[in-house]
């Protein structure tokens, strides 16, 4: 206790200095305008910064929880978003022109809903898809396959629940198609040189083919409706007997990537198949 | 010792009333300024206790502020000039003064270890008076003009009111 009088006896002046300084210091701020304002924005950012720091440091201690919290969320939206993922890929609609024609010419058909589950898409090769409806939904052979790209191919076998697609990629596929806005028609066939590209063969050299025209399906079979997208023409060249024309045609489906497609069941397909039938037997006794 | 005799204090008066009315309304340039009322502080005998040196200094401040509209800005500078000033005299003091002390002048310092005295206390209470006055170092380099002119201007009048004294002394 000694010690400490002693201390403030010698150190006197040092206090009353202080406390001197401290007083014109405040006065100076009190009764300045000039450095008040200044001293007032000194202390706004002083304060400012400090309970950032406060702020900050508070922030820190609670990271674990934050952390965790985080992780949380980020497995739950990881989990959300493989359920949103899956639904969008069973409802996912081209919105493209080429499908709402294709849905438009479809109208009054019945349309199958499929996936394609089987998919083996060569170059050079028959290729076939095998697509996830089959007997028991009311699938049959020779039914049309269509996408929002247009024309796929035809059923060519049934199981109970699958069946097997022959698409315009096979040698032995032939649709017959015409020339948007003509009547000509021909048959759309592959070649085997390019899964994207196919061709129309017997087009009639007097049809006015250009490249960049429309080839849909020309209707004059029981399997596809007219008027559904094929492809666009490529090239126009001579067929290789000279008295028709060759339409070269990218396809509008893109076979490596095909996923959703509609089986088109035709509802009189069955009254022509039998009218077809019995001219054919009318014929066959004709000729006996 | 009371460091300030009745003379001193009519002195001390004199050279307010001077800074009021005069002084402070020199501006030469527009930035030299003459404060000799630190002379209020220097003139103290150097056996005056620090506390009162501190004291005397605060008080002759604030006297100056009141008369000038500054309230605090002398004060402060003042207030810190009374707690270095002993160590200042102590510093530029002969060696051979002796026990009983003696009062800051040419004659009993020497006119060189006087005028170093003066000149340092000076520009330690400029500085401060124009910090505190300015309060930022936003204009530093008009700051620094202010402060060395000022100085200047203060040291040759505060020196010349020793040499007056002085001589009035010696009769």
């Amino acid at each position: 206790m000694q010690v400490l009088l002693d201390f403030l006896r010698r150190y006197n002046y040092l206090f009353l200095f202080l406390i001197l300084e401290i007083f014109s210091i405040l006065m100076l701020v009190r009764f300045n305008r000039y450095q008040g304002y200044v001293w007032l924005t000194g202390a706004n950012e002083v304060a400012a910064s400090v309970n950032g720091a406060y702020t900050g440091a508070v922030a820190f201690t609670e990271l674990r929880e934050v952390n965790r919290s985080l992780t949380d969320a980020n497995i739950r939206l990881q989990q959300e978003n493989h359920a949103l993922r899956e639904a969008l890929a069973d409802t996912k609609y081209d919105t493209t022109y080429t499908h709402r024609r294709v849905l438009d010419e479809l109208q009054g058909y019945r349309l199958i809903p499929a996936r394609v589950v089987g998919n083996k898409i060569r170059v050079g090769a028959d290729n076939y898809l095998v697509i996830d409806r089959g007997s028991s939904d009311g699938v049959t052979a020779e039914m049309g396959v269509v996408s929002g790209g247009g024309v796929v191919g035809i059923v060519y076998l049934t199981g109970r629940h699958h069946s097997l697609v022959m698409p315009v990629t096979h040698s032995k596929s032939s649709i017959s198609c015409s020339v948007r806005g003509q009547n000509y028609f021909g048959y759309l066939q592959w070649d085997g040189s390019n899964t994207r590209t196919a061709y129309v063969a017997d087009v009639p050299r007097y049809a006015k083919a250009r490249k960049g025209q429309v080839i849909e399906t020309s209707g004059y079979s029981s399997v596809f409706p007219p008027g559904i997208f094929v492809g666009r023409i490529h090239k126009v060249s001579n067929a290789s007997d000279g008295q028709s024309y060759r339409l070269d045609v990218v396809l509008g489906n893109d076979f490596a990537s095909l996923r959703d497609v509609s089986v088109v069941a035709t509802p009189y397909k069955s009254e022509i198949d039998t009218l077809r039938r019995r001219a054919e037997f009318i014929d066959m006794n004709s000729e006996d | 010792m009371f460091p300030v005799s009745l003379q001193y204090f009519f002195f001390a008066v004199v050279l307010t009333l001077l800074q009021v009315l005069v002084f402070n309304h020199i501006h030469i340039f527009g930035y030299a300024t003459p404060m000799p009322f630190v002379y209020l502080v220097l003139m103290l005998h150097s056996n005056t206790p620090r506390w009162m040196y501190v004291m005397w200094a605060f008080v002759a401040g604030i006297v100056i502020d009141i008369f000038s509209n500054t309230l605090g800005e002398c004060a402060a500078a003042m207030t810190f000039l009374g707690l270095i000033a002993p160590r200042l005299l102590e510093a530029f003091s002969p060696a051979d003064h002796g026990d009983e002390g003696f009062i800051p002048s040419p004659h009993t310092m020497q006119w060189s270890g006087y005028v170093r005295y003066v000149a340092t206390a000076t520009f330690v209470f400029t500085s401060l008076f124009y910090l505190m006055e300015s309060f930022s170092l936003f204009d530093i380099v008009r700051l620094c003009i202010h402060i060395f002119s000022s100085s200047l201007l203060t040291i040759l009048i505060v020196c010349a009111v020793g040499h007056l004294r002085q001589n009035i002394s010696r009769g």
